[in-house]
């Protein structure tokens, strides 16, 4: 399912970036630390950072019960969400990864 | 009439032993997949053996070091972690014999971060009694996570190593590999490389090799082949076969003597070919 993501990102990204110099592709991954935190990391396929990058938590309803935005080392780590929830990587149109809490694994 | 045949039979035998081919000896660092959509635990084997063969399993000497360099992107420092912790001897099978080998299943927490790991084993040195030498490998193997590169083509630090300009992980079958031969550091001019494919699957569990040649070549020449760098240590390989690929640069250490006798010390370098879906 990540790698859909990862391919669809990919895909908007050429799609809706023709003219930029750019050819770096988003790339997002969250894991479950087991200690009721989530530890999420981004970045690109050209090893740039993604630093500053929002990330939005949500419930299992898509309401936002989480903002933050990744550290100059492009990860972030906010507290596990009961029930169902999934986490976005917001990097602007075409730069957009989602991953499921169900997606999520210690 | 007896002795005609019994110099008869000994000349076919004697050339049968001379056109043996001389296997090349590979240092493995082996897991079955180095391109990983996501981290997590992993188990690795540390075998001395033929690859292409898969015949003679040498008994490894106590390992020296081992361990991996990580980062994730193009900036910073690479974190190095001893990994010597999780090695376990195992008894590795061949298609002739057994020999003396280690495993290592790491936890996850070594390897959940996205990014390039430079896995890196130095054996002890061997005691190869055919040649009355010793030969040691310094060996690298790079697992990516998740599709960040990192530092999979800057130097480890090794006495010997090869540098890879594409990623090892990475290549298309029909793809083309490129390398620099380093030693102490600096490039080394005309190295002598060899190249062999792991020519038998490697069964995990089993700690053996099974199943049956995938390539079965039709001369020494295409079973351990041989090939020059340039004048600036740099080299190209064509990639035929899915599969893992071994590359040692012989000779490209700068210690030369062990126990009063010589000592070979290599870089070896595994890299993966996938095929096109």
């Amino acid at each position: 399912m990540i790698k859909k993501y990862f391919v669809l990102a990919a895909v908007f990204g050429w799609l809706i970036l023709p003219g930029s110099a750019s050819a770096h592709t988003p790339l997002f991954s969250c894991f479950d630390n087991g200690d009721e935190t989530i530890f999420c990391e981004g970045g690109f396929s050209d090893g740039s950072g993604a630093a500053s990058v929002p990330i939005i938590v949500k419930d299992g309803e898509g309401n936002v019960i989480f903002k933050g935005e990744l550290s100059s080392t492009s990860d972030i780590e906010f507290k596990k969400p009961e029930g169902d929830y999934s986490v976005l990587f917001d990097g602007g149109e075409g730069h957009r990864i989602e991953i499921p809490g169900s997606k999520i694994f210690e | 009439m007896k002795r005609g045949l019994l110099i008869f039979t000994g000349l076919i035998a004697l050339s049968l032993f001379c056109i043996t081919p001389a296997w090349a000896h590979f240092q493995m660092l082996y897991t079955p997949q180095s391109a990983l959509e996501r981290g997590g635990g992993m188990t690795l084997k540390l075998v001395f053996t033929h690859p292409f063969d898969a015949g003679h399993t040498m008994d490894m000497e106590p390992v020296q070091e081992f361990y991996v360099m990580h980062r994730r992107g193009e900036e910073g420092e690479p974190r190095k972690t001893d990994l010597k912790e999780y090695l376990k001897e195992i008894n590795w099978t061949g298609r002739e014999n057994s020999g003396k080998a280690f495993e290592a299943k790491l936890p996850s927490k070594i390897m959940r971060s996205m990014g390039d790991y430079i896995f890196i084993v130095v054996p002890g040195p061997y005691y190869e009694k055919a040649d009355d030498e010793y030969i040691q490998q310094f060996t690298k193997m790079i697992v990516n996570v998740g599709g960040i590169p990192g530092n999979w083509h800057e130097p480890a630090g090794l006495p010997a190593e090869i540098l890879p300009l594409d990623k090892p992980y990475a290549n298309w079958t029909g793809g083309v590999f490129r390398g620099i031969v380093m030693s102490e550091g600096k490039p080394v001019p005309h190295a002598d490389l060899e190249i062999e494919y792991l020519n038998y699957k490697p069964n995990m569990e089993k700690n053996a090799f099974e199943g049956e040649a995938e390539i079965n070549a039709s001369h020494p020449s295409f079973e351990t082949m041989g090939i020059r760098a340039n004048a600036q240590g740099e080299f190209a390989i064509g990639l035929p076969k899915a599969g893992w690929w071994g590359i040692a640069a012989l000779g490209s250490g700068p210690v030369d003597q062990h126990n009063g006798k010589g000592l070979a010390q290599e870089a070896v370098l595994w890299i993966q070919v996938t095929d096109i879906p």
